[in-house]
């Protein structure tokens, strides 16, 4: 499997960033942008709709499927022009 | 399948489908609001310090705003009926008591300012693009038309909204930008429910496509030049505001009306 070829992915034990747009199960998936100066760790991804950021327990690559319950929507993960990874919107 | 835990155990490995049902429920948005909607106005506001000299112009973007607002309250309510199926129905009427929340907070933050006539303040205050854009939107709300008034309410005009608004709070009064803020946080979920929505009519319709294509250029005019008002308005240099509309354009962009 293409998987196994791949080096492990690291996992990640998310926090509560006290992002309050959501029901409270659901809170340290997300996080609010904070613009200039702000990095994205290998685990979050930047939702393109509206504006926050999606974060997963695990390593977040190229081709994966994530969810923005802020906005509502799933977005697979692409390689941006910048060589950045960046969630495209699927419908 | 999502287990017995929900989604919640790992949101991220759930169906489209399970998602899709969750954040679309009533107990979702219910849920959410809760978190964040006080459960009085001005429970949580800072103190209001607005500058004497400043309220005049703050109360006529707050007009523009309240215009939205409404139209979108007027919209979202009648769209009920027309929404084609319970799923959307039920999201729609989540909009509505959303939208009436946000023209209640504004109402309210008219008042504080001294403008107690919002309909005088409406007559002589807001840009007559927004006006007519109003006209057009409840137009196609009242000829029933689903995907065009959704395209219309829910991308057009709440991207013009959330745009407006992120770019104020970074300048306003810090009374006025808890306000801003506290709506934007709803406004993510009407932008996401249109967006997705008329995608995935879009992606088997190509007279659809066509069609909406044609409304974004009637309507585009009308929502650059609300923009360039309401920027005007707050004051934004004239080198900023193509970054301001960005986020609009983008979000008809992704629709795929370059």
């Amino acid at each position: 499997m293409l998987e196994s070829s791949e080096p492990p992915r690291a996992r990640f034990e998310l926090d509560d960033r006290g992002f309050d747009e959501v029901p409270r199960k659901y809170r340290k998936y997300y996080r609010k942008w904070l613009g200039d100066g702000d990095e994205l760790a290998p685990n979050e991804v930047f939702c393109p709709v509206c504006k926050i950021v999606v974060r997963s327990t695990r390593e977040i690559r190229e081709g994966d499927r994530i969810y923005c319950m802020a906005c509502m929507t799933r977005m697979r993960v692409v390689r941006g022009a910048n060589g950045q990874l960046e969630g495209r919107v699927e419908y | 399948m999502t287990g017995p835990a929900g989604i919640a155990s790992d949101v991220h490995a759930a169906r489209p489908e399970d998602f899709r049902r969750e954040v679309r429920s009533f107990t979702f948005w219910l849920d959410s609001v809760r978190e964040y909607v006080p459960s009085a106005y001005g429970e949580t506001l800072p103190p209001d310090d607005v500058a004497k000299e400043d309220r005049d112009a703050l109360v006529t973007v707050l007009s523009s705003y309240i215009v939205g607002e409404t139209m979108a309250l007027e919209g979202a309510g009648a769209l009920v009926r027309t929404a084609p199926n319970r799923e959307a129905k039920i999201f729609l009427a989540t909009q509505t008591a959303d939208e009436g929340r946000h023209l209640e907070i504004l109402t309210q933050r008219m008042n504080e300012l001294g403008a107690p006539d919002i309909d005088h303040a409406i007559r002589t205050r807001v840009n007559p693009f927004l006006l007519e854009f109003r006209d057009r939107l409840l137009e196609l709300v009242e000829a029933g038309r689903w995907e065009h008034a959704l395209f219309a309410q829910n991308v057009i005009l709440e991207a013009m909204e959330f745009a407006a608004f992120c770019n104020h709070m970074e300048n306003a009064d810090p009374r006025t930008r808890a306000i801003l803020e506290d709506i934007v946080k709803d406004e993510r979920r009407h932008i996401g429910f249109g967006e997705n929505e008329l995608g995935r009519a879009l992606a088997r319709d190509e007279r659809l496509r066509n069609e909406l294509a044609r409304l974004r250029m009637e309507l585009d005019y009308l929502v650059l030049g609300s923009f360039e008002h309401t920027l005007s308005e707050l004051r934004i240099p004239a080198r900023e505001r193509p970054t301001v509309k960005r986020s609009y354009l983008d979000a008809v962009a992704r629709l795929g009306f370059a």
